[in-house]
């Protein structure tokens, strides 16, 4: 870093870390990469990949200005947007190799945990609640996880689940919600308790569609010897 | 200045706050041309491949199905509109991201084909532009730690040229080669083309071409090599 570029207020410290910060990204990029040279299966080698992603994000956020932050925001979409597409294709392509039908969860799947079988719906029910009091991201994940052991459950005890094709429009819609919250704060601010409410909402509803979606990634490493 | 010996006389600048957009005639060019290649390729219809059968007098017709046809014009249009935007951009980052979404749209419209070879090849293509992501977003990002700015109009009239700044530069270019196929990636985007559905597939190539030269203009500006 240029040192007559940094404010005389920035301690030394701070202006001495950007070095390290910068080797440990190109280190932790190296052995992602190691690691990606070494594995077989494409999941394995997509998801080490993510890997040399977030060494991105790191190479950036060492530059440790506020333009900074506001790069990471994007590079790291970027990162998902592309990971997102990726896995489609893989999916899309082992979905050729297979065959159309495919149930939720195809694998053979043993879980003979007595959690399985006796609450399973209530505990759900109790994490998609709680999830939904927290709102935001971390109630996404919560709800979301909720969502996960229900479906876990009902492959456990041997029941069909039904899929719903219409959770990604959910997602899009939440988005939006969550879009229309974050303007309205800038158009209209005495109404920021709304807005809030508006994009957290958004947001818990985005995050717990998407894990929902997780289970599909399974779906394609099945029928794979 | 170096701006003007590369892309000919400054016409202008667009100034945002921060961002300074810059016109010449390179720009202009580059950004027009692209703007007709999309609208040529908005009412266009896709071509249906013919293969000739070994050994009979049959043949085979490979053409794209209308769900299918819609999908890839779409996202045949986002990706000459981001080429576009790459060609106008005075801004670093800005570059680098129409950069990615340019690697992540070529992705999308080869992903609904039929054929598993080709899903096979946009999958390598589409890790190794992930790994470049690395190098593209990281040289910018070091580029902002050495010069710090990420406009070009400031990084073409700054009086030197850090080390640094160089090694960022490389980093880039290491990015641009890998996010847009390039020489010692070209195998897998080679292979990507070969499917039914020509015009849109076509994009792929040319936004990639598009991108190289206005990334040749950009690294020389930040080098300072004319």
């Amino acid at each position: 870093m240029v040192v007559e570029l940094v404010p005389q207020y920035v301690p030394a410290f701070f202006q001495s870390m950007y070095t390290p910060a910068l080797y440990g990204g190109l280190i932790v990029a190296f052995i992602a990469l190691i690691g990606i040279a070494i594995q077989k299966k494409d999941i394995h080698i997509l998801i080490l990949t993510d890997l040399v992603g977030l060494a991105m994000l790191i190479v950036v956020a060492a530059v440790g200005t506020d333009l900074a932050e506001a790069l990471v925001l994007p590079g790291l979409v970027v990162e998902l947007a592309e990971i997102m597409a990726i896995s489609e294709i893989l999916i899309s392509r082992e979905m050729r190799k297979i065959g159309p039908k495919q149930s939720f969860i195809p694998s053979e799947f043993s879980l003979d945990m007595e959690i399985m079988h006796t609450a399973p719906n209530f505990l759900a029910l109790i994490l998609i609640a709680y999830g939904a009091f927290l709102t935001g991201f971390t109630g996404g994940a919560v709800a979301g996880g909720g969502i996960i052991i229900y479906v876990l459950s009902r492959k456990a005890r041997g029941l069909p689940i039904a899929v719903v094709d219409g959770v990604g429009g959910i997602s899009g819609i939440a988005w939006c919600l969550w879009i229309i919250g974050f303007v309205l704060f800038f158009a209209v601010p005495q109404y920021w308790l709304l807005s809030l409410f508006l994009a957290a909402l958004g947001l818990f509803l985005k995050v717990a569609s998407k894990m929902g979606l997780m289970g599909i990634l399974m779906r394609e490493e099945f029928g794979k010897k | 200045m170096s701006l003007t010996s590369i892309g000919g006389d400054l016409l202008g600048t667009i100034p945002l706050g921060d961002i300074v957009l810059y016109l010449n005639p390179l720009h202009l060019f580059l950004f027009v041309t692209i703007i007709i290649f999309t609208i040529l390729i908005a009412i266009s219809r896709t071509e249906t491949q013919v293969e000739a059968m070994f050994g009979s007098l049959e043949e085979n017709k490979v053409s794209v199905g209308m769900k299918e046809f819609k999908h890839r014009r779409f996202l045949a249009i986002i990706c000459g509109l981001a080429t576009a935007g790459a060609m106008i951009t005075g801004d670093l980052f800005n570059f680098t991201l129409f950069m990615a979404l340019i690697g992540i749209v070529n992705i999308g419209i080869v992903s609904a084909v039929k054929q598993i070879d080709v899903l096979d090849s946009a999958y390598q293509y589409g890790l190794i532009a992930m790994m470049c992501g690395l190098p593209l977003f990281g040289g910018a990002a070091i580029i902002l730690a050495s010069t710090g700015t990420l406009s070009l109009f400031t990084l073409a009239a700054a009086p030197t040229v850090a080390p640094m700044t160089i090694f960022g530069a490389l980093m880039m270019l290491v990015g641009i080669a890998g996010e847009s196929g390039i020489a010692p990636f070209f195998a897998t985007k080679a292979e990507m083309f070969r499917t039914p559905g020509s015009p849109f597939i076509l994009i792929i190539h040319l936004s990639s071409l598009f991108i190289i030269v206005r990334s040749v203009e950009i690294l020389l500006i930040i080098i300072h090599v004319i």
